[in-house]
């Protein structure tokens, strides 16, 4: 019941703040009925997809210090997990997508009690490692399609089809993302406060006096490193659906790993908003550049110059990001 | 029965004993300095105590639990709790939100661990300071908000390793305060290491002189001043033969 409560407990927010956020729900409850292309719909599905695979690494990145680039081997298992139900077993999403995050869930135990007990940079190369090796391993699966991938075919389906999640029009998309957008900014409202919360915000400053403060730190990275992939696992299951076609190299791939943890670091690593700030930075940039430049010869690697200048920049002036820098303004302000 | 027993102690860092042979057992409701020169393994016996380094040799029991072999968090979940000599904080919890992690072991409810933190805070007269980053605070008020945090997590005994050291006289004289408010307030059997000498002579019951990684002397602060292995620890053996007739 408190956990409830503290979800929709936001008033230790500035009015700023929550004013600026209940603008921005009302715009995102209402965007589709404004004039769009199909093209802006789709930057916004990307721009939820991507907050809430932020959001999932927040909770073991940003409060808890772990910089975790293997998200990737997450989304894969999800979607692959809700691809190779439906098509094989005609299985519905609602179904799937659970089933998917425990399989994410019960990899990330496999992998994170190992890999938590490296620190830092290690931990970090470790688990680019795993994620790749996920992925190589999903190429040669023929059961899940090896490196061809896996297609849902929506003809087979007479859409809207709430259960498999299989629409025509976008804009049902965009709904069942943005319901899951809100659930996961309550989940993270509450975490941020919970128990499990300040031990990883502990951790992260210390973990000698976190341990001496009755802190079992392994299990608390772990249990957390559970939940981010459950976050990114659910998302991954929905870009099965929403995208159709998956392949080891679209849906699990560096570049979407870092993608997350880059969004999360750029809007403020830690924050409860960051990521959705950093995801609202990034997302249209790439979508834009990649139809904006990517057509012309040559330019085709610009995004990820793009994306080595932001990483700089962010390292060097403020590494809690753009919600760090506002932070720091407002306690400059208070004094 | 004695709250904590440390039998025959030994801590090797390579070639390096830097516990050796230590015994010693401290009774509920004591107060106990650890004295010593530099590098005579105080903070080290502190991190085997609290389960922080693996012990070579030797037996520590806390309470009736042998917590010889015990990490770090079951050590603090027994009720044994510790601050640090430097404390490296990243800057990202606020002073109330400290003392909460400390509240979080003994809680699940964050509105729990809230209210307690508030009402340590209020005893340890901190409570303005609430809202602060711990980075932003002075050297005193930090190690008094460490204390505070090791407090939240109700211990039966609290190891304070040099919380003294590097204040001026007046904050020294509020450390002191929170040492004995913890001690005879809050009833926490308390060990301190410190090289404050009018602290540590002032507040201990009882003194222990480690020296080279051995213990050289136990007993009342007094005794321990007038303890000819303890002056030549501190002061070097020629300091005690030029001056053994004022000793005697």
């Amino acid at each position: 019941m408190e956990a409830l409560r503290n979800a929709f407990d936001f008033s230790d927010f500035p009015r700023l703040d929550l004013t600026i956020a209940a603008v921005v729900a009302l715009f995102l409850l209402t965007f589709p009925a404004f004039p769009h292309s199909a093209f802006a719909m789709a930057t916004m599905i990307q721009f939820l997809m991507f907050s809430l695979y932020g959001m999932g690494w927040n909770t073991i990145g940003g409060y808890g210090g772990q910089v975790d680039l293997g998200k990737a081997q997450y989304v894969g298992i999800g979607a692959y997990t809700t691809a190779v139900m439906l098509i094989r077993w005609d299985i519905p999403f609602w179904v799937s997508m659970p089933i998917g995050m425990c399989f994410a869930v019960i990899w990330s135990f496999i992998i994170g009690y190992p890999l938590f007990r490296l620190k830092g940079h290690y931990f970090a190369i470790a688990t680019i490692a795993t994620s790749l090796v996920l992925k190589d391993l999903f190429e040669v699966w023929g059961f899940v399609g090896a490196a061809m991938g896996l297609e849902i075919s929506p003809i087979k389906y007479s859409p809207p089809d709430f259960l498999r999640l299989i629409f025509k029009e976008d804009i049902y998309y965009y709904y069942v993302i943005l319901g899951f957008f809100f659930l996961g900014i309550l989940y993270v409202n509450w975490f941020r406060r919970s128990r499990l919360g300040f031990q990883l915000r502990a951790i992260k400053n210390n973990e000698e006096v976190a341990r001496s403060l009755g802190i079992n730190v392994h299990w608390a990275k772990i249990k957390t490193y559970a939940i981010a992939t459950a976050f990114v696992s659910l998302v991954g299951s929905f870009h099965a659906c929403y995208i159709k076609n998956i392949e080891p190299e679209d849906t699990m791939s560096l570049d979407i790993s870092i993608l997350i943890a880059l969004m999360a670091m750029l809007g403020g690593a830690g924050s409860l908003w960051g990521p959705i700030i950093g995801a609202s930075v990034l997302i249209p940039l790439k979508s834009y550049l990649k139809e904006w430049l990517g057509a012309q010869a040559g330019l085709i690697g610009i995004d990820l110059i793009i994306y080595g200048g932001i990483i700089m920049l962010v390292s060097a002036v403020e590494p809690r990001g753009i919600w760090g820098i506002v932070e720091k303004v407002r306690r400059r302000k208070r004094r | 029965m004695a709250l904590l027993e440390v039998h025959s102690l030994h801590k090797d860092f390579g070639g390096l004993k830097a516990n050796d042979d230590i015994s010693f057992n401290m009774e509920e409701g004591e107060l106990m300095g650890l004295i010593g020169p530099n590098g005579a393994g105080k903070t080290t016996l502190f991190n085997c105590i609290a389960g922080l380094h693996p012990v070579t040799s030797g037996q520590i029991i806390f309470g009736g639990h042998d917590i010889t072999k015990f990490t770090a968090h079951e050590v603090a979940r027994l009720g044994l709790a510790r601050t640090f000599q430097v404390y490296v904080a990243s800057g990202d919890l606020t002073v109330v939100e400290n003392v909460m992690v400390g509240c979080f072991m003994r809680t699940r409810a964050s509105s729990q661990a809230k209210a307690r933190a508030e009402q340590i805070l209020k005893d340890f007269k901190l409570l303005d300071l609430s809202d602060y980053l711990l980075i932003e605070l002075p050297v005193a008020a930090q190690k008094r908000v460490t204390m505070a945090t090791a407090v939240g997590t109700a211990p039966k005994m609290l190891l304070l390793d040099e919380v003294a050291a590097g204040l001026n006289p007046s904050e020294i004289e509020e450390i002191m305060a929170t040492i004995r408010h913890i001690h005879n307030d809050l009833e926490i059997t308390v060990m301190l290491i410190e090289h404050v000498m009018e602290l540590v002579m002032k507040i201990s019951d009882r003194l222990i002189v480690l020296d080279s990684g051995r213990k050289i002397a136990e007993g009342t602060p007094n005794n321990v001043a007038k303890d000819t292995n303890v002056i030549k620890a501190y002061l070097g053996e020629r300091y005690v033969q030029e001056h053994a007739a004022e000793l005697a």
